[in-house]
């Protein structure tokens, strides 16, 4: 009794949010499809009709969670605003922001992996498009450093995949897994050891 | 509005239109107008915060036909 006075007295907002909060960790663990809509109404405490006042369908419900780690997405703009920065500290900084926001939200992680799965354009076309950063940074940076003679030619867009896949291994190793690899090292520590070997591999002394 | 320089950051994800930005008002000298067009989403709070961070001024932040148009003054 004392319990559904509690669950009246949120407001339109919060109860929106808690909907979205219940549904990311569903959809983290059994992926779009996976998931029903009676899951999430029993998960939340609400009937149907609730959640329905807030989200048309489940794929209105799945957007606005995207929507949410959209929002909290990372900010690089202190990373890049700094005095003197080059190629290699931007990268740097860039990668931590990013680690960091998934370390604390593997809930994306998860969501990502069923999302490739599954094959939803939409959602991969977001996933994706956070990954962008990165290479998008890296072609830019390598094609600009080649131009000017300081590196030899190379096939820019591979070297920004290489670094794709071995930041998305260090996180799936970290946040997923539960191996004995590399378990004396913190994630930063991976990342740092990687970021060198990337670098001494793309740009030689 | 009228400006200096023009920057072309369609296309690009954060940070590369807050780099190329930084680079391009760094060839200005003060009180000229850098305007830059970004297709990205993010590039809005993005570019707010390049500006309260490095104090340059935000004269204006408009979306027109899926691009962002931002006019910075050089402080």
């Amino acid at each position: 009794m004392q319990e559904a006075s509690t669950t009246k007295r949120l407001s339109a907002e919060e109860r929106r949010a808690s909907i979205i909060e219940a549904a990311k960790h569903l959809f983290a663990r059994s992926g779009f499809h996976g998931v029903s809509i009676d899951e999430i109404v029993r998960e939340v405490g609400v009937s149907p009709a609730i959640l329905y006042r807030h989200f048309k369908s489940k794929d209105e419900l799945y957007e606005a969670v995207l929507h949410e780690f959209s929002c909290t997405r990372e900010s690089y703009v202190e990373t890049v605003v700094a005095d003197d920065i080059g190629f290699e500290q931007v990268l740097r900084g860039m990668t931590r922001v990013f680690v960091n926001s998934i370390v604390n939200q593997p809930d994306l992680l998860k969501m990502e992996m069923h999302s490739h799965l599954e094959g939803n354009i939409a959602s991969q076309e977001f996933f994706l498009n956070r990954w962008k950063s990165f290479t998008d940074y890296i072609e830019y940076n390598l094609t600009e450093l080649i131009n000017h003679g300081k590196i030899k030619a190379m096939n820019v867009e591979a070297a920004a995949l290489i670094y794709q896949g071995m930041i998305r291994e260090v996180l799936l190793l970290k946040c997923l897994n539960s191996t004995e690899r590399l378990t004396d090292m913190t994630i930063d520590e991976i990342v740092d050891e990687i970021i060198n070997l990337f670098l001494r591999i793309i740009i030689p002394a | 509005m009228s400006f200096d320089a023009e920057l072309d950051a369609k296309g690009l994800n954060c940070p590369l239109p807050i780099l190329r930005a930084k680079k391009a008002i760094g060839e200005l000298t003060s009180g000229q107008v850098l305007k830059i067009v970004a297709t990205d989403p993010g590039s809005v709070k993005d570019f707010e915060a390049f500006c309260k961070q490095t104090g340059n001024e935000l004269l204006s932040s408009a979306e027109a036909g899926g691009a962002f148009e931002f006019m910075i003054k050089k402080s």
